[in-house]
């Protein structure tokens, strides 16, 4: 709209490097005021990293950001708020007992404290009208929908002056008409002369958003253009933008009998994450099912509902032909259903307790770890020996506690621990997450050899890159959905993109390309 | 600091590992009756008469050591199953109620059956103190598992409940007729424990809490149910995950504790006052929460920590009556040792991601 005027925000060559990995590496972004800027990417994309340097949060290492043509450097979220500048962070921060004129209060720091009450509410019900808010002044944020909290936050920026918004992933905890109200608003901001930077990974809001879009992938802009001239297919490839390579040595698949069968498996979704809705696939033995997704489309509910950590409401489920779905962990685990969970501290692994003791964390109460309800001390430390010297864990002795070793480290106990009961079905969800190259490379090929071995594993990641390196075939979710399972031959970064990117499916896929 | 709590760093040597936690606590004591000793002054007292007053009065004869062995049974049956809930992070604050439950059901045991055969009869009033205080805390544990309440809230709000129990029974159908006092009447022989030391008061108590204390000691380091215990106090989540049922794992350390502070009331029943009295077990309960918290949640380590208390106590009721020191600087020792103890070792800090 305003685009040819002076920009409101110029950020030039911003590099921000974490260990060997640059999170941003020489990012150029302007944004003018009265218009919508999409900053779109996947996880880990350099997206988050890129606007908590905006908003004072981390120092870029190298780079300039002029904003209102001064010069932002080495600033401060409060010098960002008082520049001009409003972060809407994906939580919320508000105190739930208080009202929304409080919470504005509280908000404007020292200042609010001269305030009185009364001034304060009727500018909130005056910003309220001005941007169609709907937002009474003395609610009580608690009472408030997710959606009216947001517009609780947009309001507390607004009266701290913010001429610059930044929205963090705003649409992901809203419902589709909250959804809806949060476009208008912002179509109010935009047109009051208000900049917004809207950060999202979903393809459809952004067009329908946005003046410009600006896509991120590995620290880098790779594409920037009005949005009337962008389609979702090219978004799409734009944002994921590999080519499928062969990182891992593999036999081809040669699947066997049906393993793993989910037969419209629906979750209700619990507070503040996805419910399931009629998931139905199957896995073979032999074969890899890697399941991609942006993170919060159900991924984490699948994997612990299969592995039986959350009853299935409806539908079956299958392992090998014997129907679990209503059987406890330790029956499913007894069955040969391994699984390794995302959250290591704490959930697959204790981190007080020793090597030993965490390698029979889901066996102890069978041979050899324990006989008529005694453990066996020699059967713990022959067990650890073994993995230690079979997975190469670093570490002194068994009897250390987990805590002390690294992740990679901690991690090859789990998956040694998952590996040793020669499951038949085994569910990982980012098993690599946080791991430097070697232990990653070193548990993905032993996730392959187990493949190789006749196990059915499902892989679920929301890193493309290992989901295209180990899946036999890919699937994606989105919004508690399988949005598409395509075969490693068939599997086309677009398509997966925009599945990840929501609101398309398989079948409408192929009509576009059609 | 947190991790100082309980976890000696290696599985195989946990039965008498002397952990640096141990010496802290050490200390700690120590430090208690330094602050005490300045207490004492404040009342006017010398501090060094004070303690020597103690000392004898704790450890000056036969007499008084078998006094503070009896103090400290039931401290120590209790306060091995608070350690091994505090363990498994259920926080069962019911001791208190549970021995007046076990109290009343072994007295209801022995007016009952005449049982002449002496082990058969403290046997099986024994046996209904367990089963009595089981049941109470498996009855706190089902609400706090079937309803959701806090199982602190819970398990406090039946201690209550329990007391008076006990109080109405001894106003009604268990009480002594004509007794002017809420008390049952008197056990006949056959139900009254043996001494351990002839001529002195030292039953045989003590001997059930230390078999019980090295008992739980083996379940927690070398069962696979003290295992899924450890794990549960560490992890709900690596419980769940491990496929652990909470429901059992709650219960099961509920009533085991449950049990241990019912075979205290018995014990008190059958071997201090051979009858059921209002109010005697009172304090004992809240006590052994401390006591298993100086003991660092180690089983074995709550025989010395119960016999800190046991001897303590009567040292310091002692003190009392020979040198006018007021009997409540004993809850202030008390305290103030417990502050010290539980400052030495870092607190029973809440886990991050649990």
């Amino acid at each position: 709209m305003a685009g040819d005027s002076i920009p409101l925000l110029e950020m030039r060559g911003i590099v921000k490097q974490y260990g060997s990995v640059a999170a941003n590496a020489g990012i150029d972004l302007t944004v003018s005021a009265g218009s919508v800027v999409g900053l779109l990417g996947e996880n880990g994309s350099g997206k988050s990293t890129l606007m908590k340097i905006l908003f004072g949060m981390v120092r870029a290492d190298s780079g300039t950001m002029i904003f209102k043509g001064r010069e932002l450097s080495g600033h401060s979220p409060r010098a960002a708020i008082g520049a001009g500048i409003g972060m809407i962070h994906q939580h919320f921060m508000l105190v739930e007992a208080m009202t929304i004129t409080e919470n504005v209060i509280l908000s404007l720091g020292p200042a609010g404290r001269r305030l009185r009450k009364r001034e304060v509410s009727r500018l909130v019900r005056e910003t309220s009208e001005r941007y169609g808010l709907d937002l009474d002044p003395f609610a009580v944020v608690g009472n408030l929908s997710l959606g009216r909290r947001q517009r609780v936050e947009i309001v507390k920026a607004l009266m701290r002056g913010a001429e610059l918004l930044i929205l963090d992933e705003p649409t992901s905890n809203l419902s589709p008409p909250e959804v809806d109200r949060l476009l208008s608003v912002i179509r109010r901001l935009r047109a009051e002369g208000k900049a917004i930077i809207f950060i999202s990974h979903k393809l459809g809001e952004v067009l329908e958003i946005c003046d410009q879009i600006v896509v991120l992938r590995d620290g880098s802009v790779v594409g920037h253009s009005e949005s009337d001239a962008c389609t979702r297919v090219g978004l799409a490839s734009l944002m994921v933008g590999r080519e499928l390579d062969e990182v891992f040595e593999r036999s081809t698949a040669s699947p066997g009998l049906k393993l793993l069968e989910l037969h419209n498996v629906s979750v209700p979704a619990a507070p503040g994450g996805s419910g399931l809705s009629d998931i139905t696939f199957s896995v073979r033995s032999g074969e890899i099912l890697a399941i991609a997704g942006i993170d919060g489309n159900g991924q984490l509910e699948l994997a612990e509902t299969i592995a039986g950590l959350r009853p299935a409401k409806v539908g079956t489920i299958e392992l090998a032909g014997t129907d679990i779905t209503n059987t406890g962990v330790a029956d499913r685990i007894a069955t040969g259903l391994s699984y390794i969970p995302a959250d290591r501290i704490g959930t697959s692994l204790v981190p007080s307790m020793t090597i030993g003791e965490n390698l029979m964390l889901r066996d102890s109460h069978r041979a050899p770890f324990s006989v008529h309800g005694w453990l066996n001390s020699s059967a713990l430390d022959d067990n650890a020996h073994g993995a230690i010297s079979a997975f190469g864990i670093r570490a002194p002795s068994p009897n250390i506690s987990t805590k002390r070793l690294s992740g990679g480290n901690q991690q090859k106990i789990v998956v040694a621990r998952e590996l040793a009961r020669a499951p038949k079905v085994l569910i990982a969800v980012q098993a690599t997450w946080g791991l430097d190259p070697g232990a990653t490379q070193f548990i993905l090929d032993r996730l392959l050899r187990l493949r190789n071995d006749g196990a059915a594993i499902v892989y679920i990641s929301s890193e493309l890159e290992e989901v295209l390196a180990l899946g036999d075939r890919i699937g994606v979710m989105f919004d508690g959905r399988i949005a598409g399972i395509m075969s490693r031959a068939d599997a086309d970064v677009t398509r997966i993109g925009m599945m990840m990117g929501g609101l398309e499916t398989q079948s409408s896929v192929e009509e576009i390309r059609a | 600091m947190s991790a100082d709590i309980g976890q000696p760093a290696r599985i195989r040597s946990p039965l008498l590992a002397v952990h640096p936690s141990t010496w802290r606590t050490i200390f700690a004591m120590a430090a208690g009756l330094g602050v005490t000793a300045l207490l004492i002054l404040s009342v006017g007292a010398d501090p060094l008469t004070a303690y020597r007053t103690i000392a004898l009065g704790a450890f000056g004869s036969l007499e008084r050591v078998t006094y503070g062995l009896n103090r400290a049974t039931p401290y120590i049956l209790c306060g091995i199953g608070v350690s091994l809930c505090f363990r498994a992070k259920v926080i069962n604050i019911g001791g208190e109620g549970q021995i007046a439950i076990g109290g009343l059901c072994a007295t209801w045991v022995a007016l009952t059956w005449p049982i002449a055969n002496p082990a058969i009869a403290i046997g099986s009033a024994a046996l209904g103190g367990i089963a009595g205080g089981m049941i109470w805390a498996s009855l706190a544990g089902g609400i706090h598992l079937g309803r959701g309440v806090n199982e602190v809230l819970v398990t406090l709000l039946m201690n209550f409940i329990a007391v008076l129990l006990v109080a109405e029974a001894l106003h009604s159908w268990i009480g002594e007729i004509g007794a002017g006092f809420p008390q049952s009447p008197m056990l006949t022989a056959n139900y009254r424990l043996p001494k351990l030391i002839a001529g002195t008061d030292l039953h045989i108590g003590i001997l059930f809490a230390l078999v019980a204390a090295i008992l739980a000691n083996i379940v927690l380091w070398c069962t696979s149910l003290g295992f899924a215990w450890r794990i549960f106090g560490e992890s709900r989540m690596a419980a769940r995950y491990a496929g652990f049922s909470r429901g059992r794992l709650t219960i099961g350390v509920m009533a085991l504790a449950g049990g241990l502070a019912g075979l205290a009331g018995a014990i008190e029943v059958m071997g201090i006052h051979y009858r059921l009295i209002e109010g005697f077990s009172k304090g004992f309960g809240f006590n052994a929460i401390a006591v298993a918290l100086l003991a660092a949640l180690k089983p074995w380590a709550v025989i010395p920590a119960g016999l800190f208390f046991g001897f303590l106590e009567t040292g310091t009721q002692a003190m009392q009556r020979q040198i006018g020191v007021p009997s409540s600087l004993v809850i202030v020792i008390q305290g103030v040792t417990m502050l010290l103890v539980l400052a030495a070792m870092g607190g029973l800090r809440p886990k991050g991601g649990s």
